[in-house]
């Protein structure tokens, strides 16, 4: 029987390692917990193993020792790891990853195949997103016609398509301009404040500083957590 | 005409079905989903014209049994093609003579080379008493006599290709033949040939009291598989062909032929294979960090290698349709031939059209078997790093 804190803890990740071919140690023992609601920023210098934890977290990579546990669900055991990645979280990649020969609003509709949702109620669905992130316009544009921001916002779109109760984020505005990453930033407060429970991996410090809480790595550990307040970044 | 040049059917609409993503992403790789809808229709042309045209060989050759229209016909057994048979005139007699046995026709079947046109034309010795049991119907002019020299019959479809009527003079066997009449069997391979007197042909041929088929018809109220089988049992050196598929296996020929076709076939659906396979490979390896979004977003392998799937088979059913209509030039074309005309009659029936399919979609399934299964394995991380 779980404690009911536990209950509320949307990613409990305990005594993580992963180890890759060649005995590289990408993560040595890491312990994570992040609650329903949180939005958690991880940094660390290139190499750390932020992003193997994000993968771990997307079940598209599995520790090699240790359990993470998502939502509820420990993912060393998922019978269906597609139909977790479908539902309970949303990837955006740092390169949008858009398919070139899809519309923006087809993009979006691409993670509900699968699900019982209709072609109209897909179509619906996209719809919706897009215009939440004023890109009414841009349903039937290319990724190549879009700019790179709006790419961005196309692939969050499409992270949320199914309503997942995650967002998991890797480098979310690597590839941004300011203006964009600044558009892009406004939108992670919008879904932080909605509720949304949002797990990202950034180096840079301004966006890191929209997270209720730092996660720093370094050599594949996290580094002692730091209060928000006692952050030496500016915080919401 | 929508953006880029797009047609606007393939931009218009935002919402897409799972066959909406496929034609999209093969429209987006033009050339090469050309290149392997080619490849498919190329392998499908050859086995559907292979198929075509030996079944169009064999039709012809077995066109002959019918021309008598007989109960059943009579060849030596183990001939390697119906021409070479040879039965001589003691066995007709006996065949006569069995019980059931209303009448028996022996025709000696001979070829000619009459000139670049004709190289293969038929020549049939039959006794002119024979000719109405025969099925012979002479339309103009009249019969030759039993014994008759330089005297000749040609069928209507022969005496509108040489432009002969009755009268003109036919050379043939080393010699000049008069046309004395023009015949019509219902036959189109009998109405193509020609016909002499039985003893001048097998004069000509050097086959004394020889003949090649016997034409039996068996006694009102007679099984004729029954009498079929005393012919064969009465006179072991002998067998009876009733169908042209009992045909086709008589003829030794024919069967090596089928055999090369067959063989052919397997042959062009392996190497059609080969190339749907390394197309699709090639195809999988471009597209592997495509493979891993859609795996990383939720997407099942089932769904992931139905996408791949869907593609090459969509590809597969129109190489499928355009194998069929090469396939029908191409067999059009060697029918005109001179070395086939006459003879080659392809046989486009309903059964080739889905061989042809068959022959596209066991071809893909084959040449798809490995890209799917690396597709399948595929692990999503690795997949959306590879470069």
């Amino acid at each position: 029987m779980s404690e009911p804190s536990e209950r509320k803890l949307a990613v409990d990740v305990r005594g993580v390692t992963r180890v890759y071919p060649g005995l590289v140690n990408a993560l040595a023992g890491v312990d994570l917990t992040v609650e329903f609601g949180e939005t958690v920023a991880i940094t660390g210098p290139s190499g750390c193993g932020k992003s193997t934890l994000l993968h771990l977290l997307a079940a598209i990579d599995s520790p090699t020792t240790g359990s993470v546990t998502v939502a509820g669900q420990d993912l060393a055991r998922l019978r269906d790891p597609s139909a977790y990645r479908r539902k309970e979280v949303g990837l955006v990649f740092q390169f949008h990853n858009l398919l070139p020969q899809l519309s923006a609003l087809s993009n979006v509709e691409v993670p509900m195949f699968g699900t019982h949702a209709s072609a109209r109620q897909r179509k619906a669905r996209a719809r919706e997103l897009l215009a939440d992130f004023d890109l009414s316009g841009c349903e039937h544009r290319l990724p190549t016609e879009l700019s790179g921001g709006e790419r961005q916002r196309v692939a969050i779109a499409r992270a949320l398509a199914n309503a997942p109760r995650i967002l998991l984020a890797d480098e979310p505005t690597g590839s941004l301009d300011s203006v964009s990453t600044t558009r892009f930033l406004e939108l992670l407060d919008r879904l932080g404040g909605a509720g949304m429970t949002i797990v990202m991996v950034t180096h840079a410090s301004d966006v890191a500083a929209h997270a209720n809480r730092i996660i720093e790595m370094r050599d594949g550990t996290i580094v002692p957590s730091v209060p928000v307040s006692a952050a030496p970044i500016a915080y919401r | 005409m929508g953006r880029e040049g797009r047609p606007a059917s393939l931009h218009r609409y935002g919402r897409v079905t799972f066959f909406d993503l496929i034609i999209r992403n093969l429209w987006k790789k033009k050339a090469r989903s050309i290149g392997l809808a080619a490849a498919v229709a190329i392998a499908v042309m050859a086995v559907v014209t292979l198929d075509v045209t030996s079944s169009g060989l064999e039709q012809s050759a077995a066109a002959i049994v019918s021309v008598g229209k007989a109960d059943f016909t009579v060849i030596q057994k183990g001939a390697a093609d119906t021409l070479s048979s040879t039965i001589d005139r003691q066995e007709l007699a006996r065949v006569g003579q069995l019980p059931g046995v209303a009448s028996v026709v022996g025709v000696l079947v001979e070829t000619q080379n009459l000139n670049a046109n004709n190289p293969v034309f038929i020549e049939i010795g039959i006794d002119p008493g024979d000719l109405a049991s025969f099925g012979v119907r002479v339309i103009k002019g009249q019969p030759y006599g039993p014994t008759a020299a330089h005297q000749v019959l040609l069928g209507w479809r022969a005496a509108a290709n040489l432009g002969l009527g009755v009268g003109g003079q036919l050379a043939a066997n080393g010699t000049s033949n008069t046309v004395v009449g023009i015949y019509s069997t219902g036959n189109s391979f009998g109405d193509a040939g020609a016909m002499f007197p039985l003893p001048a042909i097998q004069g000509y041929n050097r086959v004394p009291g020889i003949v090649t088929l016997a034409f039996v018809k068996v006694t009102p109220g007679t099984n004729a598989a029954t009498v079929a089988n005393r012919v064969e049992y009465s006179l072991p050196e002998l067998t009876t062909i009733r169908t042209a598929t009992q045909f086709g296996r008589a003829d030794r020929n024919l069967v090596y032929l089928q055999a090369a076709v067959n063989g052919s076939t397997v042959l062009a659906i392996l190497i059609g294979a080969v190339i749907v396979g390394n197309t699709m490979l090639l195809s999988l390896f471009e597209r592997t960090r495509e493979f891993g979004l859609l795996r990383a977003i939720g997407w099942t392998r089932r769904r992931t290698v139905s996408l791949l799937l869907g593609e090459s088979l969509l590809l597969a059913l129109l190489g499928a349709v355009l194998g069929v209509v090469l396939s029908f030039a191409v067999a059009a074309g060697l029918a005109r031939l001179p070395a086939l005309r006459g003879i080659l009659h392809p046989n486009f029936t309903e059964g080739a059209f889905w061989r042809a399919l068959l022959t596209a979609l066991v071809m893909t399934l084959i040449g798809a078997l490995y890209p799917t299964t690396r597709a399948a394995l595929l692990s999503p991380l690795k997949a959306l790093s590879y470069e």
